[in-house]
């Protein structure tokens, strides 16, 4: 039998699956394993969904933004964001001080908000890895 | 999501397709098809029962995840057999290194050929060190150059050969039919 003869017979036993018993149980495994996986993805989106969703509303709620928007403090809140630039521009020049923004505390829940979400998507990518 | 009945009938790209759409039922019709194929690829490259069932259903997830990736350009069967084999020979290197050192288990197993002159690719298998049983089977079962298993098994391209050379002779001594090491030493006999 030549090399080539002998590669190709090779190659047609190594292409023949063996048969094994077990092989539904196999397909069943692996289709738990998926379904499992995706639960879990779906539990993690969902949650990181709920708590932010929770944040930013009780953030927009508590600070009256619709309230205020339609009164007189709208020009106040837009000298506000006018000062914040100013101070982000003054920050970009001359180093940063996080102490001298204009930061209340709905800025800092809403970041935290958008940091909940960046992790659960972080979760989601290693769980995909995994 | 397509009715599990319905799958049966769909080619492995047109499965893939669905699966890549999100569709488990699809992607669960790949796994019975080829299951068999990757456990007993993986069982052929040396990994024990348990440890083979348990990296092809890693195989088959990794292949769920990147089923985009797959485009139907080879077969699936043996896309999801390159990941398997690259799987098993990541744990592999966990437990021990390639080496040069290979004649001590070539010497071990050299003398069996002789005394059986025709047994399946699976006992054949079990005939060749280590080494020659992963560059065997990444050349021959998962279908990669020389090249890509060098890369895979992060050895020199030589010595991968090297060790496929010597695995396909002792198989071909053992898979040789009729003409086998009692073929020839029956030959021998009549000269």
């Amino acid at each position: 039998m030549s090399d080539l003869e002998f590669e190709t017979r090779l190659d047609r036993m190594f292409a023949e699956p063996p048969h094994f018993a077990d092989a539904e149980l196999f397909a069943r495994q692996v289709e738990t394993r998926l379904e499992r996986g995706w639960s879990l993805r779906r539990l993690f989106i969902g949650a990181a969904g709920i708590a932010a969703g929770v944040l930013g509303v009780s953030q927009i709620m508590g600070a009256g933004l619709f309230l205020r928007a339609a009164g007189d403090r709208a020009g106040q809140q837009v000298q506000a964001l006018e000062g914040a630039w100013t101070s982000l521009t003054n920050a970009a020049s001359t180093g940063v001080n996080l102490g001298a923004l204009p930061v209340n505390g709905e800025v800092l829940w809403m970041t935290a908000a958008l940091g909940v979400m960046a992790l659960a998507f972080a979760i989601t990518r290693v769980t995909q890895e995994l | 999501m397509t009715q599990s009945g319905s799958v049966a009938g769909l080619h492995d790209v047109e499965l893939a397709a669905l699966s890549a759409a999100g569709d488990r039922r699809a992607f669960g019709e790949l796994v019975r098809r080829h299951g068999s194929a990757v456990r007993g690829l993986l069982r052929r490259m040396g990994a024990q029962a348990a440890l083979a069932d348990d990296l092809a259903q890693d195989a088959f997830l990794t292949a769920f995840e990147r089923i985009a990736d797959f485009r139907g350009e080879g077969t699936f069967a043996a896309w999801v057999k390159r990941i398997a084999a690259r799987l098993y020979v990541r744990r592999w290197r966990k437990d021990s290194r390639m080496t040069e050192e290979v004649e001590t288990n070539d010497q071990g197993h050299g003398g069996e050929a002789s005394t059986v002159s025709r047994i399946d690719l699976d006992e054949a298998m079990k005939s060749l060190s280590e080494q020659e049983r992963l560059c065997v089977s990444l050349c021959y079962g998962a279908g990669l150059s020389h090249a890509e298993a060098a890369e895979t098994l992060n050895a020199p391209l030589g010595t991968v050969k090297s060790h496929v050379k010597r695995g396909l002779d002792k198989l071909r001594l053992r898979l040789a039919p009729a003409e086998g090491p009692r073929g020839e030493a029956e030959r021998q006999g009549h000269v």
